[in-house]
């Protein structure tokens, strides 16, 4: 969708342009308005007006980086929020602005307590979150009102403003109370926040600490300020500078920080993804091991594979695991890997901290148990596929295997006897005349004729099972014999060099018979063309006709058997049949025996 | 051939009922049976031991149960002999009955089944043991009936196919005539025509032309 993405980055950077312009408007304009002695110093003039920067900034950052659209929209909120006190020498003048004004100046910290809970997520990910933003967002709104119907001209730090339309009862007591009030909740949820994300963060493993450390670091020494800074605003009304700073740099290095943490989770998660690579391309257990090491950042993981016969696990080296490591105390913990129907695949040994970052750990025995699913089932289907191909070559081979028993059967059985019944009716037919018994001669005559016939009815069932002439003279003499018998005129060019394996050379004929009963029956062709060259370590054999095309693998059972035949002995095969231009039929036969067990 | 003495002849069969039946049919014809053997090695040595005028022999026998009986032959005449041999067959294959006769002369091909004609069976093996040949008509026809695309016989009348596969079968002009009910003059002019027409060379020797005759119908 890149009309799309082009139109949602622009409207981004507009965004993002006009926030930016409407703080620089906010601390420049209030700066120029401040009467010179009352001006702050410039240094922390310019400091202040950096931290929106830094969030508007953070905020192009995290729109394409953050996990969901709340982190860039609270960052931008901020900026539009953080008002400076000079605001109301520019705005005081505006009596229907500038009490709304004063009401909202705080609500920066609101969002920049936001952020801080959504992080890394994008989202407030548990109860305890959500009651706090709660609490929050009605403690601004409480103020809001209060300050909207109670703040008097007096009530701002400056001595500029006209009185407030909206003010119902001058109350200063109350309006104190309410104003103090909001500071202490505010500065306390940010203490609460603070110690959470701290736990959170002492408790979180290696790599998560490496990087993100920035920022319940910046909330902490934030929220210390802040309620330093509640303590004077209550005492004093006042605020110290260095404090004041310590707390800017705190608060502009909080969007940079929940940068850099999703930044850096993604690139964990990238890493994982990288495990899911090597897993798919079925690297072996050690390399695994290794890679799951370098995703965890953890050099002591260690894999231990289920190792099913011995029924224990084993190092991918075969070293069964120590007892030791089996229930480990103290440093490690072990995360135990099994099947989705519960067999156990391994143990995975890490460092107790990882414990915490269990979408990563998740994420990682994924990738095991798909490794492991990926290997059973290959392995499976192709010990099954071998299984298929080895009885099929033996089906193949026991039913060459019997044609030819069968044909030697009728040969030594079957024909003999009728051939030397033949002859004896013969000689009784002779002696008949000799005896000028004229009947039954003529009987016996009749019937040796029918013998005859069925005779040579016999000798074409038993060519039709196994043709003779190609157990001794082979491709060679058996193809032009065959080519004989077919109706259409076909020209052959055998060239075989000496004999070939007795299945190939009967796989070879009777595909080549079932081709030629095709090119008989369905082609219509004149012509006919039959090659059987020996090439390399393959039979190649081509028929071709010139009849009317249009064959197809599927359409008949014609095609169908000589697939299953030319299949069965590792062949390929390939039909070339283009409706009224002939059909070429090649089949390739492997010679080698491909199918060893 | 000497009339005053019958044909002396070896029969190769591993059937020992056919082997016998062969033996009393060529007995029938006055023909004496001096060896009846199991396989074409035995036969070799009975041929090697001399005084015989013919061997009948099966093709299929012990061990390979292939085509011993053609190599049988192939051998004797590698040896030098030049008795008549008389092949028998299950199947009537053009192939093989080709081989038969580039063995040389005095040889043919005949189904196994003739042992029911005696008189086919015994003028099969008087012919051989003078030096003519004997092709099976059924291996004949198989080969006429081979479908070839710009056949030559199409360019053969009627009258002169039937000449060509008597021909084939190893009768000479004579036996043609009388087969036909020709005169030998009209049968000999046939034979003219049919060679001049198939572009084949009269050949002084028998068996060549029948060799050449079979060739022709094998390779066309």
């Amino acid at each position: 969708m890149a009309p799309g993405r082009k139109g949602r980055i622009a409207r981004r950077t507009a965004v993002i342009v006009a926030v930016v312009a409407l703080s620089l408007w906010m601390e420049i304009a209030g700066f120029q308005a401040t009467p010179v002695e009352d001006r702050p110093e410039v240094s922390y003039t310019t400091l202040h007006a950096i931290v929106p920067l830094v969030f508007a900034a953070c905020a192009g950052v995290a729109w394409r980086i953050s996990p969901t659209r709340v982190p860039p929209r609270l960052m931008v909120a901020f900026v539009v929020l953080w008002i400076p006190q000079s605001i109301y020498y520019v705005i005081g003048g505006i009596d229907w602005l500038w009490p709304i004004v004063r009401g909202v100046d705080l609500w920066w910290a609101v969002i920049a307590g936001i952020l801080v809970m959504v992080y890394p997520k994008g989202y407030l990910g548990d109860r305890f979150d959500r009651w706090i933003a709660g609490i929050a967002l009605v403690a601004s709104l409480v103020n809001l009102l209060g300050v909207v119907l109670l703040a008097g001209p007096q009530d701002v730090g400056c001595d500029c403003v006209s009185p407030n339309p909206y003010q119902v009862a001058d109350a200063p007591a109350l309006f104190s109370l309410i104003d103090n009030g909001y500071r202490v909740v505010g500065g306390a949820l940010a203490l609460v926040i603070a110690a959470r994300l701290l736990v959170r963060w002492v408790r979180a493993s290696v790599p998560a600490r490496t990087v993100a450390f920035l920022m319940p670091l910046a909330l902490f020494v934030w929220a210390v300020t802040l309620a330093a800074q509640v303590v004077t605003y209550a005492t004093a009304s006042t605020a110290d500078t260095v404090l004041a700073t310590v707390s800017l740099i705190a608060m502009a290095s909080i969007p940079v920080s929940f940068d850099a943490g999703v930044a850096h989770a993604r690139n964990m998660r990238a890493r994982v993804a990288d495990l899911m690579r090597i897993t798919r391309e079925g690297a072996d257990r050690g390399l695994w091991a290794e890679s799951l090491a370098r995703t965890l950042r953890d050099a002591s993981v260690r894999v231990y594979w289920w190792d099913e016969e011995r029924g224990r696990y084993a190092d991918a080296a075969g070293t069964p695991i120590e007892p030791a490591d089996a229930n480990p105390r103290g440093s490690h913990s072990i995360l135990p890997v099994a099947s989705p129907l519960g067999a156990p695949i391994a143990l995975i040994r890490h460092d107790r901290v990882l414990t915490d970052n269990m979408r990563l750990l998740d994420g990682v025995s994924s990738a095991l148990r798909l490794s492991v699913d990926n290997g059973r089932l290959r392995s499976e289907i192709e010990r099954t596929l071998e299984q298929v191909r080895q009885s099929r070559q033996r089906i193949v081979e026991a039913g060459v295997e019997a044609r030819r028993r069968i044909e030697r059967d009728l040969h030594d059985g079957a024909q003999q006897h009728l051939v030397s019944l033949g002859m004896r009716l013969r000689l009784a037919a002779n002696t008949a005349r000799d005896t000028d018994e004229v009947q039954l001669a003529t009987e016996l005559e009749g019937t040796i004729t029918m013998l005859n016939m069925a005779l040579r009815e016999l000798r074409e069932l038993a060519h039709g099972i196994h043709p003779s002439l190609l157990s001794s003279g082979g491709l060679a003499l058996a193809v032009p014999e065959l080519a004989g018998r077919c109706p259409v005129p076909v020209e052959v060019d055998v060239q075989a060099e000496g004999r070939l394996p007795e299945l190939i050379e009967s796989t070879a004929y009777f595909v080549l018979a079932e081709a030629l009963a095709n090119v008989a029956k369905h082609s219509g062709a004149s012509r006919a063309w039959v090659r059987a060259h020996v090439v390399d370590d393959e039979l190649q054999l081509v028929v071709r006709d010139n009849g009317a095309g249009g064959a197809s693998l599927e359409a008949g059972t014609g095609m169908l058997g000589i697939g299953d035949r030319v299949d069965a002995v590792g062949g390929t095969l390939e039909l070339e049949s283009p409706p009224g231009a002939g059909t070429t039929l090649t089949m390739r036969i492997p010679l080698g025996a491909p199918l060893e067990p | 051939m000497d009339d005053a003495r019958p044909l002396r002849v070896a029969i190769a069969d591993d059937a020992l009922l056919l082997r016998e039946g062969i033996a009393k049919v060529l007995e029938g014809g006055g023909i004496d049976v001096v060896a009846s053997v199991g396989t074409g090695d035995e036969l070799l040595e009975v041929v090697r031991g001399g005084g015989i005028d013919a061997a009948v022999l099966d093709i299929r026998m012990p061990p390979t149960y292939r085509d011993e009986g053609i190599t049988a032959l192939e051998a004797m005449r590698a040896e030098g002999s030049t008795i008549g041999v008389l092949l028998l067959s299950m199947y009537a294959t053009p192939e093989y009955a080709l081989r038969v006769m580039q063995a040389g002369s005095g040889t043919g091909y005949l189904l196994k089944e003739r042992v029911s004609e005696p008189q086919t069976l015994v003028r099969a093996v008087e012919t051989v043991a003078s030096g003519g040949s004997v092709v099976d008509p059924e291996v004949v026809e198989q080969l006429v009936k081979r479908t070839r695309a710009d056949d030559p016989l199409s360019r053969l009348t009627e009258r002169e196919r039937s000449v060509l596969e008597l021909m084939a079968q190893g009768y000479s002009n004579g036996g043609i005539a009388q087969t036909l009910f020709l005169g030998l003059k009209t049968v000999e002019t046939h034979v003219r025509s049919i060679l001049q027409k198939l572009d084949l060379e009269e050949s002084p020797e028998h068996h060549r032309r029948v060799l050449a005759v079979l060739t022709l119908l094998g390779e066309r």
